[in-house]
Protein backbone atom coordinates (compact mmCIF):
# COMPACT_ATOMS: atom_id res chain seq x y z
CA UNK A 1 0.00 0.00 0.00
CA UNK A 2 1.53 3.37 -1.15
CA UNK A 3 1.51 6.63 0.85
CA UNK A 4 0.12 9.21 -0.28
CA UNK A 5 1.15 12.81 1.53
CA UNK A 6 0.11 16.15 0.50
CA UNK A 7 2.76 18.74 1.95
CA UNK A 8 0.88 22.21 2.71
CA UNK A 9 0.79 24.69 4.44
CA UNK A 10 -1.83 27.64 3.87
CA UNK A 11 0.97 30.38 3.86
CA UNK A 12 2.92 30.74 0.83
CA UNK A 13 6.73 30.87 1.06
CA UNK A 14 7.19 29.12 4.06
CA UNK A 15 8.97 25.97 1.82
CA UNK A 16 6.54 23.41 0.90
CA UNK A 17 8.34 22.82 -2.69
CA UNK A 18 11.59 23.33 -1.04
CA UNK A 19 10.74 20.44 1.48
CA UNK A 20 8.94 18.14 -1.08
CA UNK A 21 11.95 18.07 -3.35
CA UNK A 22 14.23 17.42 -0.70
CA UNK A 23 11.78 14.90 0.97
CA UNK A 24 10.75 13.33 -2.07
CA UNK A 25 14.84 12.83 -3.11
CA UNK A 26 15.42 11.79 0.04
CA UNK A 27 12.73 8.61 0.25
CA UNK A 28 14.21 7.76 -3.13
CA UNK A 29 17.91 7.83 -1.99
CA UNK A 30 16.56 5.06 0.77
CA UNK A 31 15.55 2.76 -2.32
CA UNK A 32 11.73 3.99 -2.52
CA UNK A 33 10.07 4.31 -5.54
CA UNK A 34 9.10 8.26 -5.06
CA UNK A 35 6.63 10.34 -7.07
CA UNK A 36 6.34 13.93 -6.58
CA UNK A 37 3.20 15.72 -8.10
CA UNK A 38 3.12 19.10 -8.06
CA UNK A 39 0.10 20.71 -7.54
CA UNK A 40 0.28 24.13 -7.67
CA UNK A 41 -0.99 24.26 -11.57
CA UNK A 42 -0.13 27.94 -13.28
CA UNK A 43 2.58 28.93 -10.62
CA UNK A 44 4.87 25.58 -10.47
CA UNK A 45 8.08 25.37 -9.30
CA UNK A 46 8.82 21.76 -7.91
CA UNK A 47 10.47 20.69 -11.74
CA UNK A 48 13.01 24.29 -11.36
CA UNK A 49 14.12 22.69 -7.52
CA UNK A 50 14.70 19.31 -8.87
CA UNK A 51 16.36 20.52 -12.05
CA UNK A 52 14.01 18.52 -14.46
CA UNK A 53 12.62 21.74 -16.40
CA UNK A 54 13.99 21.03 -19.19
CA UNK A 55 12.86 17.40 -19.61
CA UNK A 56 9.14 18.56 -19.25
CA UNK A 57 7.46 17.44 -22.33
CA UNK A 58 3.64 16.46 -20.91
CA UNK A 59 2.15 18.01 -17.88
CA UNK A 60 -0.83 16.56 -15.62
CA UNK A 61 -3.54 18.19 -17.84
CA UNK A 62 -2.42 16.17 -20.82
CA UNK A 63 -2.77 12.94 -18.64
CA UNK A 64 -6.14 14.21 -17.76
CA UNK A 65 -7.04 15.14 -21.29
CA UNK A 66 -6.15 11.84 -22.60
CA UNK A 67 -3.33 13.49 -24.79
CA UNK A 68 -0.36 11.03 -23.17
CA UNK A 69 0.05 8.13 -20.85
CA UNK A 70 0.40 8.64 -17.37
CA UNK A 71 4.16 7.19 -18.08
CA UNK A 72 5.02 9.45 -20.74
CA UNK A 73 4.74 12.76 -18.34
CA UNK A 74 6.09 11.18 -15.79
CA UNK A 75 9.55 13.03 -15.49
CA UNK A 76 12.65 10.54 -13.91
CA UNK A 77 14.69 12.44 -12.52
CA UNK A 78 18.41 12.76 -13.05
CA UNK A 79 20.52 11.76 -10.32
CA UNK A 80 17.82 9.11 -8.98
CA UNK A 81 16.23 7.10 -10.80
CA UNK A 82 13.78 5.77 -8.20
CA UNK A 83 12.30 9.55 -8.44
CA UNK A 84 9.63 10.97 -10.57
CA UNK A 85 7.65 14.22 -10.78
CA UNK A 86 4.50 14.61 -12.49
CA UNK A 87 4.43 18.23 -13.14
CA UNK A 88 1.78 20.70 -13.46
CA UNK A 89 0.68 22.68 -15.85
CA UNK A 90 2.09 26.21 -16.48
CA UNK A 91 -0.55 27.79 -18.83
CA UNK A 92 -3.27 26.83 -16.47
CA UNK A 93 -5.06 28.42 -13.71
CA UNK A 94 -6.18 26.03 -10.72
CA UNK A 95 -9.44 25.76 -11.72
CA UNK A 96 -8.80 23.61 -14.94
CA UNK A 97 -8.52 20.53 -12.42
CA UNK A 98 -11.28 19.17 -10.16
CA UNK A 99 -10.52 17.24 -7.06
CA UNK A 100 -11.99 14.26 -8.69
CA UNK A 101 -9.63 14.47 -11.79
CA UNK A 102 -6.46 14.94 -9.29
CA UNK A 103 -7.17 12.16 -7.07
CA UNK A 104 -7.81 9.71 -10.74
CA UNK A 105 -4.41 10.60 -11.41
CA UNK A 106 -2.77 10.39 -8.29
CA UNK A 107 -4.55 6.88 -7.36
CA UNK A 108 -3.22 5.86 -11.00
CA UNK A 109 0.30 6.59 -9.87
CA UNK A 110 -0.14 5.32 -6.17
CA UNK A 111 -0.27 1.38 -7.99
CA UNK A 112 3.62 2.17 -9.06
CA UNK A 113 5.08 3.78 -6.26
CA UNK A 114 5.37 3.54 -2.63
CA UNK A 115 5.16 7.12 -2.08
CA UNK A 116 3.55 9.87 -3.61
CA UNK A 117 4.53 13.24 -2.33
CA UNK A 118 2.01 16.16 -3.19
CA UNK A 119 3.06 19.67 -3.67
CA UNK A 120 0.10 21.85 -2.45
CA UNK A 121 -0.03 25.78 -3.40
CA UNK A 122 -0.46 28.20 -1.63
CA UNK A 123 -3.89 29.06 0.19
CA UNK A 124 -7.13 27.22 0.76
CA UNK A 125 -8.90 27.25 -2.65
CA UNK A 126 -9.33 25.12 -5.54
CA UNK A 127 -5.49 24.52 -5.44
CA UNK A 128 -5.62 23.21 -1.70
CA UNK A 129 -8.76 21.18 -2.60
CA UNK A 130 -7.14 19.61 -5.30
CA UNK A 131 -4.21 18.50 -3.62
CA UNK A 132 -5.66 17.26 -0.19
CA UNK A 133 -8.08 15.29 -2.82
CA UNK A 134 -6.44 11.95 -3.06
CA UNK A 135 -3.98 12.24 0.11
CA UNK A 136 -4.06 9.64 3.34
CA UNK A 137 -1.82 12.03 5.25
CA UNK A 138 -0.46 15.51 5.74
CA UNK A 139 2.68 17.15 6.30
CA UNK A 140 1.53 20.86 7.51
CA UNK A 141 4.58 22.63 6.91
CA UNK A 142 5.16 26.85 8.86
CA UNK A 143 7.84 29.06 9.65
CA UNK A 144 8.16 30.33 13.57
CA UNK A 145 5.53 33.73 12.46
CA UNK A 146 2.12 34.15 13.41
CA UNK A 147 0.98 34.59 10.00
CA UNK A 148 2.82 31.25 8.85
CA UNK A 149 1.13 29.54 12.20
CA UNK A 150 -2.37 30.72 11.92
CA UNK A 151 -2.62 29.76 8.29
CA UNK A 152 -1.33 26.07 9.31
CA UNK A 153 -3.86 26.07 12.25
CA UNK A 154 -6.37 26.86 9.41
CA UNK A 155 -5.31 24.16 7.36
CA UNK A 156 -5.07 21.83 10.04
CA UNK A 157 -8.70 22.46 10.61
CA UNK A 158 -9.47 21.98 6.78
CA UNK A 159 -7.36 18.74 6.51
CA UNK A 160 -9.56 16.94 9.67
CA UNK A 161 -12.28 18.19 7.84
CA UNK A 162 -11.59 16.38 4.75
CA UNK A 163 -10.56 13.38 6.64
CA UNK A 164 -7.19 13.82 6.78
CA UNK A 165 -6.16 12.44 10.53
CA UNK A 166 -2.53 11.63 10.00
CA UNK A 167 -0.37 14.54 10.09
CA UNK A 168 2.86 16.10 10.84
CA UNK A 169 4.07 19.71 11.82
CA UNK A 170 7.54 20.71 10.13
CA UNK A 171 8.57 23.83 11.25
CA UNK A 172 11.01 25.40 8.70
CA UNK A 173 13.41 28.36 8.94
CA UNK A 174 14.22 28.17 12.76
CA UNK A 175 16.80 30.33 13.64
CA UNK A 176 17.85 29.49 17.27
CA UNK A 177 19.64 32.43 18.33
CA UNK A 178 16.69 34.80 17.81
CA UNK A 179 14.55 32.00 19.85
CA UNK A 180 17.37 32.44 22.88
CA UNK A 181 16.96 35.94 22.87
CA UNK A 182 13.22 35.80 22.60
CA UNK A 183 12.38 37.45 19.27
CA UNK A 184 11.27 34.64 17.35
CA UNK A 185 8.92 32.21 18.68
CA UNK A 186 10.12 29.12 19.85
CA UNK A 187 9.40 25.17 18.54
CA UNK A 188 7.13 24.68 21.74
CA UNK A 189 5.08 27.77 21.36
CA UNK A 190 4.08 26.86 17.49
CA UNK A 191 3.54 23.29 18.72
CA UNK A 192 1.24 24.35 21.45
CA UNK A 193 -1.08 26.58 18.97
CA UNK A 194 -0.90 24.16 16.19
CA UNK A 195 -1.16 20.53 18.69
CA UNK A 196 -0.44 18.16 16.11
CA UNK A 197 2.83 15.82 16.43
CA UNK A 198 6.33 17.41 15.18
CA UNK A 199 8.32 15.85 12.80
CA UNK A 200 11.35 17.88 12.28
CA UNK A 201 12.60 21.25 12.67
CA UNK A 202 14.56 22.98 9.62
CA UNK A 203 16.78 25.44 10.53
CA UNK A 204 17.71 29.11 8.42
CA UNK A 205 20.28 27.81 6.30
CA UNK A 206 21.86 30.00 3.08
CA UNK A 207 22.39 27.00 1.62
CA UNK A 208 18.81 26.72 0.77
CA UNK A 209 18.76 29.26 -1.65
CA UNK A 210 21.88 28.13 -3.50
CA UNK A 211 20.32 24.12 -3.32
CA UNK A 212 17.04 25.74 -5.11
CA UNK A 213 18.98 27.96 -7.52
CA UNK A 214 21.34 25.06 -8.53
CA UNK A 215 18.32 22.77 -8.87
CA UNK A 216 20.27 20.67 -6.77
CA UNK A 217 18.35 19.04 -3.06
CA UNK A 218 19.92 20.15 -0.38
CA UNK A 219 19.70 16.33 0.85
CA UNK A 220 22.45 15.67 -2.62
CA UNK A 221 24.99 17.46 -1.12
CA UNK A 222 28.37 15.55 -0.38
CA UNK A 223 29.33 18.23 2.70
CA UNK A 224 25.44 18.09 3.61
CA UNK A 225 24.20 21.04 5.79
CA UNK A 226 22.19 21.23 9.33
CA UNK A 227 19.27 21.57 6.81
CA UNK A 228 20.29 18.40 4.62
CA UNK A 229 20.73 16.32 7.86
CA UNK A 230 16.62 17.82 9.22
CA UNK A 231 15.65 16.26 6.17
CA UNK A 232 17.35 13.32 6.07
CA UNK A 233 16.04 12.64 9.91
CA UNK A 234 12.17 14.04 8.91
CA UNK A 235 12.24 10.88 6.38
CA UNK A 236 13.51 8.83 9.08
CA UNK A 237 11.17 9.75 11.39
CA UNK A 238 8.06 9.16 8.66
CA UNK A 239 9.35 5.41 7.94
CA UNK A 240 8.74 5.08 11.75
CA UNK A 241 12.42 5.20 12.77
CA UNK A 242 12.54 7.56 16.25
CA UNK A 243 15.25 9.55 15.61
CA UNK A 244 16.07 12.36 18.58
CA UNK A 245 15.69 16.10 17.01
CA UNK A 246 18.89 18.00 16.21
CA UNK A 247 19.87 20.24 19.31
CA UNK A 248 19.28 23.49 17.66
CA UNK A 249 18.72 25.63 20.67
CA UNK A 250 20.69 24.61 23.51
CA UNK A 251 23.93 25.30 23.22
CA UNK A 252 23.64 26.64 19.78
CA UNK A 253 26.62 28.71 19.49
CA UNK A 254 29.02 25.93 20.05
CA UNK A 255 27.29 23.38 17.48
CA UNK A 256 26.71 25.95 14.64
CA UNK A 257 30.37 26.87 14.87
CA UNK A 258 31.49 23.28 15.54
CA UNK A 259 29.74 22.19 12.71
CA UNK A 260 31.28 25.13 10.30
CA UNK A 261 34.87 24.19 11.30
CA UNK A 262 33.75 20.90 10.71
CA UNK A 263 33.31 22.07 7.33
CA UNK A 264 36.06 24.46 6.98
CA UNK A 265 38.56 21.82 7.42
CA UNK A 266 37.09 19.82 5.26
CA UNK A 267 37.41 22.39 2.25
CA UNK B 1 -14.20 48.30 46.11
CA UNK B 2 -14.39 44.32 45.81
CA UNK B 3 -11.34 41.86 45.11
CA UNK B 4 -13.04 42.15 41.74
CA UNK B 5 -11.77 44.86 40.82
CA UNK B 6 -8.17 44.31 42.46
CA UNK B 7 -7.91 41.16 40.26
CA UNK B 8 -5.23 41.83 37.50
CA UNK B 9 -7.38 43.81 35.52
CA UNK B 10 -5.99 42.16 32.34
CA UNK B 11 -8.21 44.06 29.68
CA UNK B 12 -8.78 47.75 28.59
CA UNK B 13 -12.75 48.16 27.94
CA UNK B 14 -13.09 49.16 23.98
CA UNK B 15 -16.49 51.39 23.27
CA UNK B 16 -19.20 49.04 23.62
CA UNK B 17 -20.98 47.87 20.55
CA UNK B 18 -24.19 46.17 19.89
CA UNK B 19 -24.06 42.62 20.22
CA UNK B 20 -25.06 40.28 17.51
CA UNK B 21 -28.79 38.95 18.29
CA UNK B 22 -29.58 36.67 15.45
CA UNK B 23 -27.05 34.56 16.21
CA UNK B 24 -26.45 32.35 12.83
CA UNK B 25 -27.77 29.32 14.03
CA UNK B 26 -25.38 26.13 12.69
CA UNK B 27 -25.36 22.46 12.58
CA UNK B 28 -26.66 21.36 16.19
CA UNK B 29 -27.42 17.63 18.07
CA UNK B 30 -29.97 17.80 20.43
CA UNK B 31 -30.99 14.61 22.20
CA UNK B 32 -34.90 14.47 23.17
CA UNK B 33 -36.38 11.84 24.99
CA UNK B 34 -33.40 8.93 23.89
CA UNK B 35 -33.63 10.23 20.19
CA UNK B 36 -30.58 11.88 18.93
CA UNK B 37 -31.93 14.81 17.01
CA UNK B 38 -29.53 16.15 13.71
CA UNK B 39 -30.88 19.75 13.35
CA UNK B 40 -29.56 21.74 10.54
CA UNK B 41 -29.82 24.89 9.93
CA UNK B 42 -32.62 26.73 8.34
CA UNK B 43 -32.08 28.04 4.39
CA UNK B 44 -32.56 31.67 4.98
CA UNK B 45 -31.06 31.86 8.32
CA UNK B 46 -27.70 31.69 6.98
CA UNK B 47 -25.27 32.57 3.89
CA UNK B 48 -23.89 29.29 4.42
CA UNK B 49 -24.24 26.43 1.78
CA UNK B 50 -24.13 22.92 1.51
CA UNK B 51 -20.27 22.72 1.98
CA UNK B 52 -20.51 24.84 5.13
CA UNK B 53 -23.30 22.68 6.45
CA UNK B 54 -21.21 19.29 5.74
CA UNK B 55 -18.42 21.02 7.35
CA UNK B 56 -19.82 22.20 10.51
CA UNK B 57 -21.68 18.68 10.93
CA UNK B 58 -17.92 16.79 10.52
CA UNK B 59 -17.00 19.36 13.04
CA UNK B 60 -19.50 18.60 15.74
CA UNK B 61 -19.17 14.60 15.61
CA UNK B 62 -15.13 14.74 15.69
CA UNK B 63 -15.74 16.93 18.44
CA UNK B 64 -18.19 14.88 20.39
CA UNK B 65 -17.87 11.38 19.15
CA UNK B 66 -17.58 10.19 23.33
CA UNK B 67 -20.57 10.61 23.69
CA UNK B 68 -22.72 8.58 21.35
CA UNK B 69 -23.50 5.16 21.97
CA UNK B 70 -23.20 2.61 19.06
CA UNK B 71 -26.28 2.33 16.48
CA UNK B 72 -27.93 5.33 17.60
CA UNK B 73 -31.14 6.08 15.43
CA UNK B 74 -30.37 9.79 14.48
CA UNK B 75 -33.37 11.93 13.42
CA UNK B 76 -32.60 14.59 10.67
CA UNK B 77 -34.95 17.82 11.28
CA UNK B 78 -34.32 19.23 7.80
CA UNK B 79 -36.75 22.30 8.66
CA UNK B 80 -37.23 24.00 5.09
CA UNK B 81 -33.37 23.41 3.66
CA UNK B 82 -34.16 21.47 0.61
CA UNK B 83 -31.77 18.63 0.18
CA UNK B 84 -31.44 16.24 -2.93
CA UNK B 85 -30.72 12.13 -2.79
CA UNK B 86 -27.13 13.23 -3.15
CA UNK B 87 -26.89 15.49 -0.02
CA UNK B 88 -29.03 13.33 2.54
CA UNK B 89 -26.88 10.45 1.35
CA UNK B 90 -23.42 12.33 2.01
CA UNK B 91 -25.29 12.84 5.38
CA UNK B 92 -25.69 9.54 6.41
CA UNK B 93 -22.46 8.23 4.86
CA UNK B 94 -21.44 11.10 6.94
CA UNK B 95 -22.92 9.93 10.00
CA UNK B 96 -21.94 5.60 9.80
CA UNK B 97 -18.21 5.98 10.96
CA UNK B 98 -19.34 7.57 14.30
CA UNK B 99 -21.51 4.33 14.56
CA UNK B 100 -24.78 6.59 13.55
CA UNK B 101 -27.44 5.82 12.23
CA UNK B 102 -29.87 8.17 9.91
CA UNK B 103 -33.39 6.49 10.53
CA UNK B 104 -36.00 9.89 10.06
CA UNK B 105 -36.34 13.15 7.94
CA UNK B 106 -38.45 15.92 8.97
CA UNK B 107 -38.81 18.57 6.95
CA UNK B 108 -41.31 20.98 5.36
CA UNK B 109 -40.52 20.82 2.20
CA UNK B 110 -42.36 18.33 -0.16
CA UNK B 111 -38.82 17.77 -2.09
CA UNK B 112 -36.74 16.90 0.08
CA UNK B 113 -39.87 14.33 1.77
CA UNK B 114 -39.46 13.01 -1.63
CA UNK B 115 -35.79 12.62 -1.96
CA UNK B 116 -35.99 10.98 1.28
CA UNK B 117 -38.61 8.44 0.69
CA UNK B 118 -36.75 7.40 -2.12
CA UNK B 119 -33.77 5.85 -0.43
CA UNK B 120 -35.74 4.34 2.27
CA UNK B 121 -35.98 6.79 5.13
CA UNK B 122 -39.35 7.50 7.14
CA UNK B 123 -40.17 11.06 6.65
CA UNK B 124 -42.13 13.43 8.47
CA UNK B 125 -43.58 16.36 7.05
CA UNK B 126 -44.95 19.18 7.87
CA UNK B 127 -46.29 22.78 7.57
CA UNK B 128 -43.46 25.46 8.12
CA UNK B 129 -45.84 27.42 9.97
CA UNK B 130 -42.79 28.29 12.64
CA UNK B 131 -41.05 30.18 10.50
CA UNK B 132 -44.31 32.98 9.74
CA UNK B 133 -44.61 34.02 12.64
CA UNK B 134 -40.99 34.16 14.65
CA UNK B 135 -41.14 34.07 18.34
CA UNK B 136 -41.27 37.84 19.61
CA UNK B 137 -41.27 37.34 23.15
CA UNK B 138 -38.01 39.00 24.79
CA UNK B 139 -37.55 35.99 26.88
CA UNK B 140 -36.25 32.89 25.30
CA UNK B 141 -35.16 30.14 27.11
CA UNK B 142 -31.59 29.23 26.07
CA UNK B 143 -29.97 25.72 24.57
CA UNK B 144 -28.59 22.72 26.54
CA UNK B 145 -24.64 23.30 26.72
CA UNK B 146 -23.11 22.85 23.83
CA UNK B 147 -20.37 20.64 24.61
CA UNK B 148 -17.17 19.80 22.20
CA UNK B 149 -13.65 17.92 22.71
CA UNK B 150 -11.30 19.83 19.94
CA UNK B 151 -8.99 22.39 19.20
CA UNK B 152 -11.04 25.38 17.66
CA UNK B 153 -8.73 26.21 14.78
CA UNK B 154 -8.34 28.97 13.11
CA UNK B 155 -11.37 29.90 10.59
CA UNK B 156 -13.71 28.19 12.88
CA UNK B 157 -16.81 29.53 14.25
CA UNK B 158 -19.03 28.37 16.48
CA UNK B 159 -22.49 29.69 17.30
CA UNK B 160 -25.00 28.52 20.11
CA UNK B 161 -27.91 29.79 21.52
CA UNK B 162 -26.97 28.51 24.78
CA UNK B 163 -23.31 27.83 26.94
CA UNK B 164 -20.51 26.53 25.29
CA UNK B 165 -18.22 23.88 26.73
CA UNK B 166 -15.03 23.52 24.85
CA UNK B 167 -12.56 20.89 26.02
CA UNK B 168 -9.51 22.22 24.21
CA UNK B 169 -7.77 25.31 23.03
CA UNK B 170 -9.09 28.50 21.15
CA UNK B 171 -7.24 29.20 18.87
CA UNK B 172 -6.59 32.33 17.09
CA UNK B 173 -8.36 33.65 14.44
CA UNK B 174 -11.24 31.48 15.43
CA UNK B 175 -14.15 32.48 17.39
CA UNK B 176 -16.98 30.94 20.04
CA UNK B 177 -20.75 33.03 19.92
CA UNK B 178 -22.91 31.67 22.94
CA UNK B 179 -26.00 33.41 24.49
CA UNK B 180 -24.88 32.22 27.32
CA UNK B 181 -21.70 31.90 28.95
CA UNK B 182 -18.05 30.39 27.49
CA UNK B 183 -16.00 27.79 29.32
CA UNK B 184 -12.91 26.87 28.11
CA UNK B 185 -10.99 24.16 29.52
CA UNK B 186 -7.87 25.62 27.51
CA UNK B 187 -6.11 28.08 26.47
CA UNK B 188 -8.15 30.95 24.65
CA UNK B 189 -6.61 32.52 22.24
CA UNK B 190 -9.21 33.72 20.00
CA UNK B 191 -12.32 35.62 20.10
CA UNK B 192 -15.34 34.86 22.68
CA UNK B 193 -18.74 36.36 22.96
CA UNK B 194 -20.84 35.60 25.71
CA UNK B 195 -24.12 36.73 26.46
CA UNK B 196 -24.74 37.27 22.42
CA UNK B 197 -28.52 37.57 22.81
CA UNK B 198 -27.91 40.54 25.26
CA UNK B 199 -26.92 39.19 28.99
CA UNK B 200 -24.64 40.81 30.77
CA UNK B 201 -24.52 38.42 33.64
CA UNK B 202 -22.76 35.83 30.70
CA UNK B 203 -19.30 34.91 31.53
CA UNK B 204 -15.84 33.69 29.88
CA UNK B 205 -13.81 31.13 31.48
CA UNK B 206 -10.53 29.83 30.45
CA UNK B 207 -7.58 28.21 31.65
CA UNK B 208 -5.39 30.68 30.19
CA UNK B 209 -6.49 33.58 29.37
CA UNK B 210 -4.74 34.94 26.39
CA UNK B 211 -7.45 36.32 23.66
CA UNK B 212 -7.77 38.49 20.87
CA UNK B 213 -10.85 39.81 22.00
CA UNK B 214 -13.47 39.02 24.45
CA UNK B 215 -17.20 40.48 24.07
CA UNK B 216 -20.11 40.11 26.92
CA UNK B 217 -23.74 41.28 26.17
CA UNK B 218 -22.54 44.64 24.57
CA UNK B 219 -19.32 45.36 25.98
CA UNK B 220 -16.12 44.67 23.96
CA UNK B 221 -12.30 44.35 25.67
CA UNK B 222 -8.91 43.60 24.30
CA UNK B 223 -6.06 41.51 25.84
CA UNK B 224 -3.42 44.13 27.42
CA UNK B 225 -0.71 45.18 25.24
CA UNK B 226 2.24 43.27 27.37
CA UNK B 227 1.43 39.86 28.32
CA UNK B 228 1.48 39.12 31.81
CA UNK B 229 4.09 37.14 33.12
CA UNK B 230 2.05 34.15 34.73
CA UNK B 231 -1.40 32.62 33.94
CA UNK B 232 -4.07 31.46 35.80
CA UNK B 233 -7.63 30.09 35.63
CA UNK B 234 -9.84 33.23 34.60
CA UNK B 235 -12.95 34.53 34.54
CA UNK B 236 -14.13 37.43 32.87
CA UNK B 237 -17.41 39.14 33.57
CA UNK B 238 -19.11 42.62 33.12
CA UNK B 239 -18.92 45.19 36.22
CA UNK B 240 -19.82 48.75 36.30
CA UNK B 241 -16.57 49.97 34.61
CA UNK B 242 -17.20 47.10 31.90
CA UNK B 243 -15.52 43.44 31.94
CA UNK B 244 -12.68 43.08 34.42
CA UNK B 245 -11.12 39.57 34.80
CA UNK B 246 -10.59 38.00 37.95
CA UNK B 247 -8.41 34.51 39.26
CA UNK B 248 -11.30 31.76 39.01
CA UNK B 249 -10.28 30.72 42.27
CA UNK B 250 -10.98 34.10 43.89
CA UNK B 251 -13.99 35.09 41.56
CA UNK B 252 -16.50 32.07 42.96
CA UNK B 253 -15.92 33.10 46.72
CA UNK B 254 -15.99 37.04 45.91
CA UNK B 255 -19.15 36.82 44.57
CA UNK B 256 -20.28 34.64 47.58
CA UNK B 257 -18.61 35.69 50.38
CA UNK B 258 -19.66 39.39 51.85
CA UNK B 259 -17.10 42.11 51.45
CA UNK B 260 -15.32 43.76 53.71
CA UNK B 261 -15.36 47.72 52.89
Amino acid sequence: MSRIIVVTSGKGGVGKTTCTANIGMALARRNHRVAVVDADFGLRNLDLLLGLENRIVYTAIEVLTGECRLEQALVKDKRQPNLALLPAAQNRTKDAVTPEQMKQVVDEIAKSYDYVLIDSPAGIEMGFKNAVASAHEALVMTTPEIAAVRDADRVVGLLEANDIRKMHLIINRLRPAMVQQDMMMSVKDVQEILAIPLIGVIPDDEKVIISTNRGEPLVLSPNISLAGIAFNNIVRRLEGETIPFLDLTAAHDDLFTRIRRMFRNRN
Amino acid sequence: MTSDSSAPASVSAISPVTADTTAHLQVRFKTESGRLLLLLPPEDATASGWADVLQQLKHRLNSGDRFWQPYTAVHLVARDRLLDVRQLQTIADTLTPYQLQLKRVYTSRRQTAIAAVTIGYSVEQHVPIAHLNPPTEAGQALADPLYLQTTVRSGVEIRHPGTVVILGDVNPGSSVVADGDVIIWGTLRGVAQAGAAGNSRSLIMALRMEPTQIRIATQVARAPETPPTQYYPEVAYVSSEGIRIARASEFSKARLLPQPT
